[in-house]
């Protein structure tokens, strides 16, 4: 599945056409290791420098390339995000094997976030260390609705379920508007953010963000 | 969306009758169950024949035991 998108360009404000598409391969984690690490770890180094090393991402240190053998697997779900000739974006959906947390639903089925991570030329807080304004957006938004999305197509109805950085939590409740359950002891004591059909359809019926 | 194909699947009353209640149980139409319950197959199978172990742990008696899947 490859779908034509628009995002923002964040130099110019317009509109720009981009590709969602579903048909990852391990050229995607490779490009993302190339392309992206070495502006992260700049970054890293600049913040460091600063005193501001609580703002250093916590994915910092991702290696999708670890994720190959999941591809050939139906459990797991991969998109990504092309703009402008590069990945812009990159998700791993997990479809099985994880519950809801939140009451009202507790012990349904639901698409798990397990890992998604936007370029770091798009993240304002790591621009804003190198001095350069971000390109894109809102690449975060698009893969969750993505996730969404399928969630309803596995007949999970919307609910998606994820661990957050602590420096995404803003992101997940308040732009996405997802409910937070409790700090998970058994994940690094990341905070767990989870959809309800009602709350994911209030999202992706929400407009751009 | 990806294609899909569709096929007629035979099952005895007790087995339809597992599968309605889990349908009810996990709110999924019977569809989402039976393709969730190919997904986990497969994960616990290539995971199984890399090596891997499947343990179902009981935290309050502190017993563990080893899930067979063949």
């Amino acid at each position: 599945m490859t779908e034509r998108i628009e995002i923002t360009d964040f130099v110019t404000g317009e509109a720009v056409e981009a590709e969602l598409f579903d048909d990852v391969a391990v050229e995607h984690f490779l490009e993302a290791q190339e392309e992206w690490r070495p502006v992260v770890v700049e970054a890293r180094w600049k913040l460091s420098a600063t005193g501001e090393q609580h703002l250093i991402p916590r994915h910092a240190h991702w290696d999708w390339t670890n994720k190959e053998e999941d591809l050939k697997l139906l459990a797991f779900t991969f998109y990504g995000l092309r703009c402008g000739g590069k990945l812009q974006g990159l998700m791993k959906l997990q479809t099985v094997g994880h519950r809801c947390r939140l009451p009202e639903q507790i012990g349904k089925p639901l698409v798990y976030v397990d890992y998604i991570e936007t370029a770091p030329w798009n993240i304002k807080l790591l621009m804003r260390a190198l001095g350069r304004e971000p390109q894109y957006a809102p690449i975060g938004s698009v893969l969750i609705r993505a996730a969404v999305r399928k969630s309803i197509e596995e007949g999970l109805k919307g609910r998606l379920g994820l661990h957050s950085l602590p420096t995404s939590e803003q992101f997940y409740l308040h732009a996405c508007g997802m409910e937070s359950v409790d700090k998970d002891p058994a994940k690094q004591n990341l905070l767990w953010c989870e959809f309800t059909p009602e709350g994911a359809e209030r999202f992706t019926t929400g407009g751009t963000l | 969306m990806n294609p899909k194909r569709t096929m007629t699947l035979n099952l005895t009353e007790q087995e339809m009758r597992v599968l309605d209640e889990i349908s009810a149980q996990k709110d999924l139409s019977k569809t989402a169950v039976l393709r969730q319950a190919l997904r986990l197959y497969q994960l616990i199978d290539v995971r199984l024949s890399r090596g891997e172990k499947l343990f179902f742990e009981d935290e309050q008696k502190k017993e563990k035991a080893e899930l067979m899947v063949v």
